[in-house]
């Protein structure tokens, strides 16, 4: 295929003739253009990529984005789309790929935590960024390498050292009806210093029926002893694309936990990559999607076991009804040295409708042997003889039916904090769930 | 773990047993591959003309192919022209007395009965040595029953219509890089048809031996039971040791029609190469069954020890309504020797179920994964699957891999993978030393028990022998 010639890829290489934050910056120039070069070699990947197997992009590469969006930082947001899920969070909101100071709430931000958006760090004092910014990654796809293209805003959020937040953070990324299909291109960047604890919840909300193209790619670092509590709530409009890597390093007894809920849009990717690095690093992730119509959703959950004594413990579930298409990947990879290693992931589907199809792929790859790895995937349906229970106790049907696919995706939201966030969370799973299905 | 000097030292001096090599004169074409050296195959094989056309088309497919490197293993690019893609020994025997006594010994010392022991064993077995078919036994007996059982020489040329109708039909010429080559080249392999309602009256065998240097074997079986048939079929191999890394792309076709059982088994013991890694047979077979008619049900049973590298995936394409599809197998790899092997298990009938039982042990700096597809079509109503796979590692500096596929499309199936990975239990092991076992053999009884739920499902003594094999491979793993 040549990449060059897809709708989609001419978008972008037109797109990147604009001014973005930054230019001008040698370095940063140099490291743009050799992104976009890459890129427009390249192209999307394609389902001979094993991280892409059962995500085709064919349509997509049809499509052509405009890039940037000039009207952003005035479009109105409805309150609606602004929930409130702690009584004393500080928000960032940021509308089409727009910081937005005005909807964002910054005055509560607590002691010990630094929070910029990109494009202001890019055009203050860009240097110390040089490092994220001006190389490549070794496993960089289309998208990564278009997002080092073109990213035009993002989070700088950097905790001391030792700083205990106890309020979580709240990040609202908006969709927002523009005058064509907006793409937009976000870099962020979480960094947690030595025995600090920060909890953030990252919120993807927008109008249904936009084709917006969201791509977005955070570099997260975990210091020693630090814990970042990270809860993704995705209900982005029903024609967003959404395309997500984050990749997140850990240093020794550093604890990530982290939460999905997996809702909306019509493409909605994530890649998590997680390296634990240092001895005795800790990561737990819990997720869900809940699928209907022709929405499609990949998680990729790509675990590396690099220091000594390190565990991970994934609990994934996912439902798919109507034409949706779910597809996990859960990958344990444990490295030559990193003993003690001890590794899970577990993926368990629901598929609802003949016209709907779960993908699951739960791999090991072991390279060390005083370790434990372990994982299981099911693909199935709702078990007859508990649904006859609850309908022979009066329960109808149709009603015995939602507590069941309720019940089978709440389990991932134990431990989801604080409590408001987690009724919110469970008041949009219920409202999700399939109405009548055969 | 500390181990007694003496006993290592004695288990690394063991060797492959079926390394040594027959002096016999043999007649081979010239290394490289053309159309020329297709048609010379040909004629050599007095074939007739649609089997040639059939052959250049695969070639012609095979040439616009690449070859493929997706599988978890490393290896040196293949020279496809420094093959030589026929070798035979020059005598042609006309019965089994006339087989050339060199031959019979080397059958002798390898344990395969093809003389009057075949009969006392009840087992029917088709050697292949490099490129041909050199003997079949117990033919009149199974001729009787109506069984076909012979080379697939002689099968294209006295059975050619059934050939022709099966030939390709479930491992189709362009399937993949290596079955493309393997139609174009194949040389011999065995032919089994087993006619309706009948009961293959013995096991069937066929033991390949690859005897030459620089040939490759690319030996192609085909295996039809007809509705309420039932065989039950063993294929042994064994390869001389030598420097160079020789190619083995078999390709194996099954059809079960309605009602039809076949059970397939296979002890793998091609050369592994030494324990440098330097040496050893590339392995890469496509093997696959239909279950074409209702009710039907075809078993794959696996012993991998054997080979350099081994990359093969015995799948069954579950078409018939209720029919079954298993898959077991144990993967052994130890020194340098990589292993990428799994299953795919395809539905596409009502009500179809298949299981897949999978033991995985890594020893030494070898590389083993299961790589396995569970698909499960649109009209698959209530199909059924359930995966386990386990692995166990050996040392610090092997590797074992699990990547299982799942794609499901229809809503009343039920998909199950659960896989673990972990080493030999140092609380097993400590409890077997307290009862004054030595370290080797408490290693050897503890994987044999993790294997026994494949053993099982092999035929008695393809069981023994697989036994002896994976204590003869685990040799020098310990220390």
């Amino acid at each position: 295929m040549n990449a060059a010639l897809t709708p989609f890829v001419e978008s972008m290489r037109v797109a990147a003739e604009t001014r973005l934050p930054g230019s001008g910056l040698a370095w940063l120039d140099a490291a743009r253009n050799a992104a976009l070069q890459a890129f427009v070699q390249r192209g999307l990947p394609d389902t001979h990529n094993e991280l892409w197997k059962y995500t085709t992009l064919r349509a997509l590469s049809q499509r052509s984005f405009s890039v940037g969006n000039a009207n952003a930082a005035d479009l109105t947001v409805p309150q609606t789309l602004l929930p409130q899920i702690a009584a004393d969070a500080a928000r960032v909101v940021l509308v089409n790929g727009v910081f937005r100071t005005d909807l964002s709430i910054l005055d509560k931000l607590p002691t010990g935590v630094e929070l910029q958006p990109l494009s202001r760090v890019l055009r203050e004092r860009p240097e110390p960024l040089r490092f994220l910014l001006g190389v490549h990654g070794d496993e960089d796809d289309g998208f990564t390498l278009l997002n080092r293209a073109l990213a035009a805003d993002g989070l700088i959020l950097r905790v001391a050292a030792g700083a205990k937040v106890a309020a979580p953070l709240h990040i609202v990324h908006v969709g927002s009806p523009g005058e064509s299909e907006t793409a937009w291109h976000l870099r962020s960047l979480i960094e947690l210093g030595e025995g600090s604890s920060l909890d953030i919840v990252e919120h993807h909300v927008g109008e249904a029926g936009i084709g917006h193209l969201a791509n977005l790619v955070c570099e997260v670092n975990l210091r020693d002893r630090a814990r970042l509590g990270w809860t993704v709530v995705q209900t982005a409009g029903s024609g967003t694309s959404l395309l997500r890597r984050s990749d997140c390093r850990l240093g020794e007894d550093a604890v990530l936990d982290f939460h999905a809920l997996e809702l909306g849009g019509k493409l909605a990717r994530h890649e998590l990559r997680v390296d634990l690095a240092g001895a005795r690093s800790r990561f737990r992730s819990r997720g869900a999607f809940v699928l209907h119509d022709r929405q499609h959703a990949d998680t990729e959950v790509l675990v590396t076991h690099r220091g000594r004594d390190t565990v991970s413990d994934s609990l994934w579930r996912g439902v798919a009804d109507g034409r949706a298409r779910g597809v996990a990947h859960g990958r344990i990879l444990v490295l030559p040295g990193a003993d003690g290693a001890d590794g899970g992931f577990y993926n368990k589907n629901l598929l609802l409708s003949p016209d709907a199809e779960i993908d699951t792929r739960p791999a090991l790859e072991i390279y060390a042997d005083e370790v434990k790895a372990n994982h299981g995937a099911t693909v199935g349906q709702l078990d007859e003889n508990v649904l006859f229970y609850l309908c022979s106790r009066g329960i109808p049907r149709e009603l015995a039916r939602r507590m069941l696919v309720r019940a089978f995706c709440a389990v991932t939201l134990d431990g989801v904090e604080p409590a408001l966030l987690r009724e919110y969370c469970e008041s949009l799973l219920s409202a999700q769930l399939p109405e009548t299905s055969a | 773990m500390a181990t007694q000097p003496g006993e290592v030292e004695a288990a690394l001096s063991r060797r492959y047993d079926a390394g040594f090599v027959t002096d016999i004169e043999t007649h081979s074409l010239p290394l490289g591959l053309d159309e020329g050296t297709i048609r010379a195959l040909s004629a050599l094989k007095e074939e007739p003309e649609w089997m040639t056309e059939w052959r250049l088309k695969a070639y012609r497919h095979w040439l616009t192919m690449r070859q493929p490197d997706w599988a978890h293993v490393k290896l040196a690019p293949i020279d496809f022209q420094a093959i030589s893609y026929y070798a035979a020994p020059k005598k042609k025997p006309k019965s089994l007395d006339e087989v050339d006594p060199e031959l019979l010994k080397t059958y002798d010392k390898l344990g395969v009965p093809l003389h009057e022991r075949a009969k006392l064993a009840g087992v029917a077995v088709d050697a292949v040595f490099d490129s041909v078919s050199v003997a079949t036994t117990a033919q009149g007996q199974l001729a009787k029953a109506g069984v076909i059982f012979c080379s697939m020489s002689e099968a294209i040329r006295t059975h050619g219509d059934l050939v022709r109708q099966y030939l390709g039909s479930v491992v189709p010429q362009g399937d993949n890089f290596f079955a493309a080559l393997n139609s174009a080249v194949f040389s011999d392999g065995s032919f089994v048809f087993i006619p309706k309602g009948v009961r293959c009256p013995m096991e069937l065998s066929t033991y390949f031996r690859i005897n030459a240097g620089h040939t490759g074997q690319f030996e192609r079986t085909l295996i039809i039971a007809e509705e309420d048939a039932v065989v039950s079929y063993l294929e042994g191999c064994t390869a001389p040791m030598r420097d160079e890394n020789q190619l083995h792309a078999a390709v194996v076709e099954l059809v079960a029609l309605a009602r039809a059982n076949i059970k397939y088994s296979t002890v793998q013991n091609w050369y592994p190469g030494d324990e440098n890694g330097k040496g050893g047979i590339y392995n890469f077979v496509t093997k696959r069954g239909e279950c074409r008619g209702d009710d039907s049900r075809i078993t794959w049973t696996q012993v991998e020890t054997g080979s350099a590298i081994t990359w093969k995936y015995p799948s069954c394409v579950l078409r018939g309504d209720r029919s079954v599809g298993e898959f077991h197998s144990v993967a052994l790899t130890n020194h340098y020797q990589q292993a990428d092997t799994g299953t795919k298990m395809v539905h596409i009938g009502r009500d179809t179920k298949s299981k897949i039982v999978s033991k995985g042990i890594s020893a030494g700096r070898s590389q083993n994964s299961y790589r396995g597809l569970v698909k499960v079509e649109k009209g698959a109503v209530n199909a059924r699957n359930h995966t386990r796979c386990d692995s166990i590692l050996i040392g610090k500096r092997c590797g074992s891999h699990t990547f299982p596929y799942m794609e499901v499309k229809n809503p009343t199936a039920i998909v199950e993978h659960e896989a673990t990975t972990s080493k030999i239990s140092d609380d097993q092991l400590f409890y077997c030393r307290s009862r004054g076992i030595g370290e080797e053999d408490a290693v050897s009884m503890i994987v044999d028990g993790f294997c026994k739920q494949v053993f099982r499902e092999l035929p008695m003594e393809f069981a023994v022998e697989a036994k002896k094999l994976l204590e003869v491979s685990l040799e020098g793993a310990i220390g």
